[in-house]
């Protein structure tokens, strides 16, 4: 193909020169009467597109450019791939630890740390034991850019910590950061006020080279949050100490008092009950992971944690995203004039099966902006505020807003849909173009 | 404690010192003359250079400061020193980098990443400390909308800049050229030329006159000199730290007064001829015209081409008192050959369209800078030119020279409010 454009590259050029001239005609008679539609602006873009066409530029060329950033047309996101290996998005969606699972993590490209440290029984108590480490490193937060962290374990978002409703979570924290104190706070209905991670209690500060072991219970199931209560706050969680705490509700504990696990005012009936109990099962991945619910053929559950970053530490975010890389859930490169892309490396969709029930823990741990949000294309959801009920708050819904610090379960179902990339992103504008704009490979 | 004690001391040693011998007092001098070999003059020439080498040297391999550099490095500083739409789909940012070196790894523009290419020395998006670069960006913006943009560097500090009622910069197209050369004609040529015919009434005048005259040549000279030397520090802050704006201005105002006054004595000797004067004012005002293109050039490269008739016949009432200026120190004495007029009109005239030619090719504020500083050297030195001219055969404070003077200065500043770019 390329030899023989090469070859006799005027026939070609001249050919296509005649068909745009002829399109062009045509579509500026079309838009003429438009109002706010220029003969120029339409030239403009006609020019583009031309020349895309004749140049081949796009996804053919990008391939041969292992840059990644010339060959897009009308470009998309932030150009480049991600070089540096701390963290990875793919790796950390999935990536669940329940205090026996295994410790070489895909969050951290699949190195070894001792976050998971047992599971036991301690007087007739289920305990799930982790080990936290503070450390500062480095993340790569849009290709090329940089952004020094205050983290647990390496890692931003934190460690996704999953436990059973009723279980002790037992928290050996090291503070190992070289200059600052910091804490654990957990998003949980704690009954002991010394264990609340916060500079008035327990022990207070943890000072860089000691330890503290926090105890928390686990409850109510849902989806919660853990992160550092330091003053000033602002700085400690905006440099990346957060991370998902999700409690799974217990099916016997439901069946016992479903009114608890219900936003429902109407009478528990048998069937009522039944259903709380079903769903309860299909959230519990520790007691239950073999459940699959009617009508699919598997769950397929994530955690998103919406965040962003002030690079130039000018009060207002410059990087926006879900898991901290921006664009990282998107392609690599686009051809926006022929509806194509490709994936890169590391900049990549999210492949998903249709069959399968779509399961997201949704974070927004956004400093600065007051909220966040999350809307999806060509698809609707179901919404569990907090993910502490379970049937849905908000039922068939596309954009859901949050506060900082709130969070939820949204349940997606593509089983009708045509496989393709379906789109998710911040309706802010702003975040989604400053990175925080994903997709769905639906297979 | 005693001022009787002291006393006798002194008066002690006073006798002894003048007894010693002195003539070998001033042994320096008798040295240097007993250098056997001229090459020790050279050894002494280049022994403190030498010196320096290796104290640098030992400076840096020592590096005897490195206990107290923690956390000092230098902050990263880039600057957008301007911005061109050269087509719809394309803005481009020129760079510069004034501090370490750093790596343009994104670009956003009104708060949002897009696509960019950077074409830089190196051919990458890495700068090195001075080096300038061009950022490239496909984007279909609307004229007449304001557009921020932005670049980040790979520790994710952001430079940003404005464009403001954003408008296709002109690319250079013969019709452009021949848009500035027209304009260039009537704003420069046309003026100059018509106040050269000033010339003959001149001649007639008596010479005390004629110096008020020339004094007032002056005024209109020294105003231009503090307009533009204004203006110079004005586009000196646009300049990127790295090159120092104000001292380059400086530089370029005290270079062209030395180099200018170096080519007039060249020919002349001491006492200037009245041609040479008459040259080197036309050089001066050739100069500053040459900055009026450039402003104008780049009105044009910005989309600020208001040019409507009114600026157009403004900037030819100005210029028209630049005429006599340079034909003034002709007056007396014989009449140089037609030929030097026509020559001195275009060396004062022409000018201006060169620059707008330049003006519009780059809006770089260095040059920009240096082209007004320059100028406002060639324009001071022929004040000065003329002041000798003026003493050599009268007295600089007589009331019609005075008078002459104030009435330059006056005339351009009436004239400089017809003129708004």
């Amino acid at each position: 193909m390329t030899d023989q454009r090469a070859s006799d590259p005027t026939t070609r050029e001249d050919e296509a020169a005649s068909v745009t001239r002829g399109l062009e005609e045509r579509l500026i008679d079309s838009v003429e009467d438009h109002e706010g539609v220029t003969r120029r602006s339409v030239l403009g873009g006609l020019a583009i597109a031309g020349g895309a066409a004749v140049t081949g530029l796009g996804a053919a060329q990008s391939e041969n450019d292992p840059d990644g950033g010339d060959g897009e047309v009308n470009g998309f996101g932030a150009p480049g791939e991600y070089t540096h290996e701390q963290f990875d998005p793919h790796g950390f969606l999935r990536e669940f630890n329940a205090g026996d699972s295994p410790n070489e993590r895909d969050a951290i490209f699949g190195r070894a740390d001792d976050l998971n440290a047992g599971v036991y029984e301690e007087d007739g108590q289920t305990v799930r034991e982790f080990n936290f480490t503070a450390i500062d490193v480095e993340q790569e937060i849009l290709p090329g850019v940089r952004f020094p962290m205050w983290t647990y374990n390496g890692q931003v978002p934190g460690p996704t910590i999953r436990v059973e409703e009723g279980d002790l979570v037992r928290i050996n924290f090291t503070n190992g950061s070289r200059k600052m104190d910091h804490t654990i706070h957990p998003h949980l209905r704690n009954l002991n006020p010394r264990m609340d991670g916060i500079p008035q209690n327990g022990p207070g500060l943890i000072e860089p080279g000691e330890s503290f072991t926090y105890e928390w219970r686990a409850q109510p199931a849902g989806t919660h949050l853990y992160h550092c209560h330091t003053l000033p706050l602002k700085a400690h969680v905006h440099r990346g100490l957060y991370g998902t705490i999700i409690v799974d509700p217990k099916p016997e504990l439901v069946r016992e008092n479903p009114r608890k696990y219900l936003d429902y005012h109407g009478p528990i009936t048998e069937e009522v009950r039944e259903m709380a109990v079903r769903r309860a099962k299909s959230r519990n991945m520790i007691s239950h992971a073999g459940f699959v619910p009617e009508g699919y053929d598997g769950i397929d559950e994530m955690v998103m944690v919406m965040n962003g970053f002030d690079t130039n530490f000018n009060g207002d975010n410059e990087v926006y995203g879900v898991n901290t890389r921006g664009f990282a859930y998107a392609p690599a490169r686009t051809d926006s004039y022929r509806g194509e892309w490709a994936a890169g490396k590391t900049k990549k969709p999210i492949q998903v099966d249709r069959n399968d029930l779509l399961r997201v823990h949704l974070l927004n741990l956004i400093e600065f902006d007051f909220v966040n949000s999350f809307h999806t294309h060509s698809q609707f959801f179901d919404y569990y505020d907090a993910g502490t009920t379970l049937f849905p708050n908000r039922k068939t819904i596309d954009t859901v807003l949050m506060c900082q610090a709130q969070r939820g379960v949204l349940e997606l179902d593509y089983g009708d849909h045509q496989p393709g990339l379906y789109m998710f992103h911040a309706h802010q504008s702003e975040f989604a173009e400053l990175g925080w704009m994903s997709f769905f490979e639906v297979n | 404690m005693s001022d009787d004690r002291d006393f006798p001391s002194n008066s002690d040693t006073e006798p002894e010192r003048e007894s010693e011998p002195r003539p070998e007092a001033d042994g320096g001098v008798t040295r240097q003359e007993d250098f056997p070999l001229d090459i020790s003059r050279w050894v002494a020439a280049i022994a403190p250079i030498v010196l320096l080498a290796l104290f640098v040297g030992g400076f840096l391999l020592a590096t005897p400061l490195a206990g107290i550099q923690g956390g000092g490095e230098p902050l990263p500083a880039v600057s957008i020193d301007y911005t061109t739409l050269p087509d719809g789909e394309t803005i481009r940012l020129h760079v510069t980098n004034n501090g370490p070196p750093v790596e343009i790894t994104q670009v956003h523009v009104n708060e949002a990443n897009w696509q960019f290419d950077v074409s830089s020395p190196g051919d990458d998006a890495r700068l090195g400390t001075g080096e300038s670069a061009t950022v490239e960006i496909p984007y279909h913006w609307m004229a007449g909308y304001d557009y921020d943009v932005a670049i980040m560097t790979a520790d994710g500090v952001t430079f940003g800049t404005t464009i403001v009622a954003a408008h296709q910069s002109p690319g250079i197209t013969t019709q452009i050229l021949w848009t500035l050369a027209v304009i260039g004609f009537f704003v420069g040529i046309v003026p100059v030329t018509l106040g050269m015919f000033w010339f003959p009434f001149l001649r007639t005048m008596p010479r005390t006159w004629l110096h008020a005259v020339l004094a007032f040549s002056a005024g209109i000279l020294a105003f231009l000199a503090v307009d533009a030397g204004f203006e110079a520090f004005e586009v000196a802050e646009r300049v990127p730290t790295y090159y120092a704006g104000p001292l380059l201005v400086v530089l370029g105002i005290v270079g062209a007064v030395l180099v200018v006054q170096a080519i007039m004595d060249w020919g002349s000797g001491d006492e200037p001829s009245r041609l040479a004067l008459a040259y080197s004012a036309a050089l001066g005002i050739g100069l500053h015209n040459f900055a009026e293109g450039l402003a104008i050039g780049s009105a044009f490269a910005i989309g600020r081409t208001s040019l409507g008739a009114f600026l157009i016949v403004g900037f030819m009432i100005h210029n028209v008192t630049e005429g006599p200026v340079f034909v003034a120190p002709l007056a007396e004495g014989d009449r140089p050959a037609l030929s030097h007029f026509a020559a001195l009109g275009l060396l004062a005239g022409a000018p201006v369209i060169l620059g707008g030619w330049i003006g519009i090719a780059t809006q770089s504020p260095i040059l920009s800078a240096l082209f007004l500083a320059i100028g406002v050297g060639a324009l001071l030195q022929v004040v000065f030119d003329i002041g000798d001219l003026v003493r050599s055969s009268g007295s600089l404070r007589a009331a019609p020279n005075l008078a002459g003077f104030g009435i330059g200065l006056f005339v351009m500043y009436a004239t400089d409010l017809l003129i708004v770019l």
